[in-house]
């Protein structure tokens, strides 16, 4: 079921109704239902996929607090080995037969990779990498392992962030499965803000800048520079739009429901350095990758070359997490480079700038280092949006080539909607900018008939200004 | 990533500490502005939520009822054109009916100067056979009988409609049955527009056409573009259809679907049953596209078995003078404002001599009739 849906519309408000109403000790499992006929709105077989997954690691974490030693290791590599299998199976099969097939064809062996067409469950790798932390905390102690098992398939299937995170961590969710949660005023309202924010976000800014950026992206060869770049600088707000709107979505919607759910996103495009860029953007992904992959590998304690080594794992294996292909291992790959570049010439380029008086700290510096941050930001976003290397080739190539400004517009994009699109942007900055602090403040002060009137429009604009085709969150297919 | 990395940044003077205490202020500001309400029971709470969507929901319902008043309103335009149709202000002697080539490719002004005779153009962009005949039931349901009805016919005539293309121009009319009933069955979610305050205007629609209807209702009409339905295209050829080529090396197929056919067969019963004769026409379509079509004869066969069955003359201009001059085209289906000028001379001549003639050729289940009706609506 998308947020963004009529269907979602009619189904938040009754499992909302329902929870409160039912008795504290029927709630898990009204949450649990209500998970269940969410996911099974996409396609309702693939429940059972997830129902796999869930076993399996139920009962490996029972099972981790009761043996010791090797066997306890063997244990958790048998948990994470086939729960990783199923992600395999449905996700990277095509991907790494049909890799190998190109390899061995180079090589002179004729192979032809399986003519398998599997469809692959919305948000897998979302809730496998959440069952896998479970497991992990439970191997390491931090977590008790989980004995209702309808608390656990919850914890794994929590509707709101079931399909594109934010990738929970047991120590925050489990327990507030137990809590008895009331409904209040003001956390219900603050909720439907949020809310009301994502879905901004997501209808206003991400739909609509989509329309061009798939224009664009879809056949980029009849397009030209200006076209090529606006579609970059679009896709890099369609994404956060996206993907951040989905998660205040999921926030806002837990909030009403009495649950707190972990940041996903802190303005990532006001970062001033690639590696405070991961800090912000898809922060429960960047961490999930730093405690279970980055410092088992040996993180930055280890010798320099190591150590580049360790982060370029990290994004690799990252960018192969965000979809089956080539594209996604090189713009990981691309973003590790980026930070170790950034770690080796951090001396050079203080004394570069020292030269022009622009030390550390100072404004132009900051807007320097900000620019800098979002174009190789930006370029990186070419490669992961591109359809292919030979795409993003040709995007690369051709960004500064055949200017137009007359033909900025494409076919389902007409130069009536760029004012739109360029006020929603704006409207959007000044939210992040200031909105956070300074409005809330402000209209939740005034009495209710101008407070509900500036709310109702804020709803409305959304409604009038969105674009709803039947868009997918860009996340969900990972 | 990097266990021991600083926050080594900050975002125009707000560092990453700062905005974590910020937004911590955030959550302070917001439940310190809402403290006022937060000793709220959980009714009252409900009660006042409840209360609160009840209020956008009257707004988002007299918001639509404001944009359908304001789209009526509207003379000048695509939807001008349209509200003449279904507000019965057209009452022409020949009508044109059919896709954006229709649209696009008759002028009615020509026709009107040339054979003395009304015309209006009822072509409808982005349409397929099964709305065309929606849009002509719906104009004689509103209008005077015509005299003539002209049906421009397509390569993709016998494709049917898989969406309805510009949804909202038909939203305030929904309310009628001769438009409702054939557009839900292209669309069976079409009764959300009719029944979901906005749908129709936010959800289906994709050209903001709500903003057209409430200037409307403020007294800003659109640009006039339409001329008794005609929209001349002031356009020159593009690269368009060379990549078009490039796409297509072997040439494009258009299907005959069934579905297809009985639309137009209804669109011939409904010209029957009012006794309007029925004149098809191809209109020009550039030279180079005719042979890209594969299944042109069939398609063309189809055409003809149809007209021969119900007596229904086919001009057809694939033959044009200049069916190979792209500077009366500006694609390979339409025909610029220059096209649409010769066009509509070459035409409007042959339809003057052939009203003049007395329908000889179109058969004598209808031409007695009309040669009579016609002498007496002369303009």
């Amino acid at each position: 079921m998308l947020f963004n849906s009529i269907e979602f519309a009619l189904f938040f408000p009754i499992v909302t109704a329902v929870y409160f109403t039912a008795p504290q000790r029927w709630r898990v499992h009204v949450l649990l239902v209500a998970s269940c006929v969410f996911y099974m709105a996409f396609i309702p077989v693939y429940i059972l996929i997830l129902l796999v997954t869930i076993l399996i690691d139920y009962i490996a974490g029972i099972c981790l607090e009761r043996v010791e030693g090797r066997s306890r290791k063997a244990l958790l590599c048998v948990s994470i080995v086939s729960t990783c299998l199923v992600l395999f199976v449905f996700k990277y099969f095509a991907f790494f037969t049909g890799s190998f097939a190109s390899v061995a064809n180079c090589l002179g062996w004729k192979i032809l990779p399986p003519a398998v067409k599997i469809i692959l469950p919305i948000g897998l790798s979302f809730h496998t990498f959440q069952s896998l932390s479970y497991v992990i905390e439970v191997y390491k102690g931090r977590q008790k392992a989980e004995r209702n098992f309808i608390v656990y398939a919850t914890y794994v299937m929590f509707f709101p962030q079931l399909v594109a995170g934010p990738i929970e961590r047991p120590q925050n969710l489990i327990h507030q499965f137990s809590e008895e949660h009331l409904l209040r005023y003001e956390q219900v309202t603050a909720g439907l803000k949020r809310m009301a924010w994502g879905f901004f976000k997501k209808l206003v800014v991400a739909d609509r800048l989509a329309l061009y950026v798939n224009d664009v992206y879809g056949t980029p060869r009849n397009y030209n520079g200006l076209q090529l770049t606006t579609a970059t600088v679009f896709f890099a707000y369609q994404i956060y739009c996206d993907f951040s709107g989905y998660s205040d979505i999921a926030i806002g919607a837990a909030q009403i429901l009495g649950f707190r759910l972990i940041e996903n996103f802190r303005t990532p495009y006001y970062s001033l350095s690639v590696s405070e860029f991961w800090r912000r953007w898809h922060m429960s992904l960047s961490t999930w990758f730093k405690d279970y992959l980055y410092i088992p590998l040996g993180g930055n304690r280890v010798g320099r070359g190591r150590h580049v080594i360790n982060l370029l794992i990290t994004f690799a294996v990252s960018g192969l997490w965000h979809g089956a292909n080539w594209t996604y291992v090189i713009w990981g790959v691309l973003n590790g480079i980026y930070l170790v570049i950034g770690d080796m010439t951090k001396v050079w380029r203080n004394r570069f700038f020292g030269v022009f008086g622009l030390h550390e700290g100072t404004r132009v510096r900051r807007m320097i280092k900000l620019g800098t941050t979002f174009v190789l930001t930006c370029i990186a976003w070419i490669v992961f949006r591109a359809r292919n290397a030979q795409d993003a080739a040709y995007v690369f190539t051709h960004l500064g080539v055949g200017w137009d400004f007359h033909k900025l517009a494409t076919e389902q994009f007409f130069l009536r909607q760029f004012p739109i699109t360029v006020a929603a942007i704006l409207v959007l900055e000044l939210g992040q900018r200031i909105g956070n602090y300074t409005i809330p403040r402000v209209v939740g002060n005034w009495s209710i008939a101008p407070r509900w009137i500036a709310y109702a429009s804020f709803v409305l604009m959304v409604v009038m200004f969105g674009v709803y085709r039947k868009m997918q969150f860009i996340y969900f297919q990972f | 990533m990097d266990q021991s990395a600083e926050l080594d940044g900050e975002t125009f003077g707000v560092t990453a500490g700062a905005m974590a205490e910020i937004e911590g202020a955030v959550g302070d500001a917001d439940q310190a502005s809402e403290s006022a309400h937060s000793a709220l029971e959980p009714r009252e709470a409900v009660v006042r939520v409840v209360w609160f969507f009840v209020l956008v929901g009257a707004i988002a319902f007299a918001m639509n009822a404001a944009i359908n008043a304001g789209l009526r309103r509207v003379q000048t335009s695509y939807f001008g054109a349209w509200n003449k149709v279904m507000q019965g202000q057209v009452n022409a002697a020949i009508v044109i009916s059919g896709s954006s080539r229709a649209a696009y490719h008759y002028d009615p002004r020509t026709i009107q100067a040339v054979t003395g005779y009304s015309a209006y153009n009822l072509g409808r962009p982005g349409t397929q056979t099964d709305v065309q005949a929606a849009v002509l039931k719906a104009y004689l349901e509103h209008n005077r009988k015509p005299l003539l009805v002209i049906h421009n016919l397509d390569a993709f005539s016998f494709v049917s409609s898989r969406e309805i293309f510009d949804p909202a121009l038909y939203v305030p009319y929904l309310n009628d049955k001769e438009i409702y009933d054939p557009l839900s069955k292209i669309d069976p979610t079409l009764y959300k527009s009719k029944y979901i305050p906005l749908y129709g205007y936010v959800v289906s629609d994709m050209n903001l056409t709500w903003i057209t209807g409430l200037k409307a209702l403020l007294g800003v009409s659109p640009r006039e573009d339409y001329f008794l339905g005609f929209s001349p295209r002031d356009k020159v050829w593009t690269d368009d259809f060379e990549k078009y080529k490039t796409t297509n090396p072997h040439g494009v197929n258009f299907p005959v679907e069934n579905q297809a056919v009985q639309a137009l067969r209804g669109l011939i019963l409904e010209c029957s049953k009012n006794q309007i004769p029925l004149l098809f026409v191809y209109s020009p379509e550039y030279g180079e596209m005719q042979a890209m079509t594969n299944d042109r004869n069939a398609i063309f066969k189809e055409f003809h078995a149809l007209g021969d069955q119900y007596h229904i003359p086919i001009w057809d201009y694939s033959d044009w003078k200049y069916d190979r001059d792209i500077s009366y085209f500006y694609n390979s289906q339409h025909l610029n404002a220059q096209g649409a000028a010769a066009f509509s001379e070459d035409f409007a001549l042959r339809l003057r001599s052939y009203l003049a003639s007395g329908f000889k050729s179109n058969a004598e289940l209808q031409a007695a009739s009309v040669t009579n009706r016609l002498a007496g609506s002369r303009d």
